[in-house]
């Protein structure tokens, strides 16, 4: 019987639990627009994985990547759920580098 | 020099699981009037990946396989939660679904509009444009 399937889920389980706390704070803090930004750290954490040689840092730094990806496409919806109250809303957000540019490009919402 | 894809397996699992489960569970539970029945087949399926991950020397495999099965014992449980949402109003309710139906006779918060279908505006909405918009799915 091989367990590394399972002992990997189960942080994989803490590590999307964990995206639900970040996307809900980070978009009352900061806003959606820093969604590239997220999306690249994303990126970058899935392309680091190929490098690593040990196999469990190489699947929570994949895992970290593919729920960074997918909590990247979240804050556009998180931003109207704060607007429509039913989370905190918060009004002096911290606006990203290049926040022009990325008002003009779509948001990703799944 | 060789890539590691232990982490690749787990990153397409993990976003896949994800998005695959966030659409099947909303569209599933619109449609479904015995919820148990989808809660049974997820619960099923992720118990049935859980040990083909143990039964497997591949590590990507056992990964991925985890990690989906995982995902899926939590769509079992998000189908009661996307139930929870209709009866809030938090997400469109389905009114050719007896259990929906039956959701919004009894719920006056249940809407058939989704309120979660428009960009952000920068600004909280009032009451007032809260009661319009869900006025106008009902």
């Amino acid at each position: 019987m091989n367990f590394f399937g399972i002992w990997i889920c189960l942080i994989t389980l803490f590590v999307i639990g964990m995206g639900f706390v970040w996307v809900i704070r980070g978009e009352r803090y900061f806003g959606y627009l820093w969604w590239p930004y997220v999306m690249a750290l994303g990126a970058a954490c899935i392309v680091g994985s190929f490098f690593i040689t040990n196999d469990w840092v190489s699947a929570l730094c994949g895992a970290a990547g593919g729920s960074l990806i997918w909590g990247a496409t979240e804050l556009k919806e998180q931003a109207v759920r704060g607007e429509l109250g039913w989370y905190p809303f918060n009004e002096k957000k911290i606006d990203p580098p290049f926040v022009n540019v990325i008002k003009k490009w779509k948001a990703p919402s799944l | 020099m060789d890539f590691n894809l232990v982490g690749l397996a787990a990153a397409l699992a993990t976003f896949f699981g994800i998005w695959a489960g966030h659409v099947s569970v909303r569209k599933i539970e619109r449609e479904t009037v015995r919820l148990w029945i989808p809660t049974v087949i997820a619960l099923a399926l992720g118990l049935g990946l859980w040990v083909a991950s143990t039964l497997t020397s591949n590590l990507p495999l056992s990964a991925a396989s985890g990690i989906l099965g995982v995902t899926l014992l939590w769509d079992a449980l998000e189908f009661h939660r996307q139930q929870a949402r209709i009866k809030h109003g938090h997400a469109p309710a389905n009114p050719h679904n007896p259990r929906h139906a039956k959701i919004l006779a009894e719920y006056p918060a249940a809407t058939t509009a989704d309120l979660l279908d428009r960009d952000p505006i920068g600004r909280a909405y009032t009451a007032q444009e809260i009661a319009s918009m869900k006025a106008g799915g009902r």
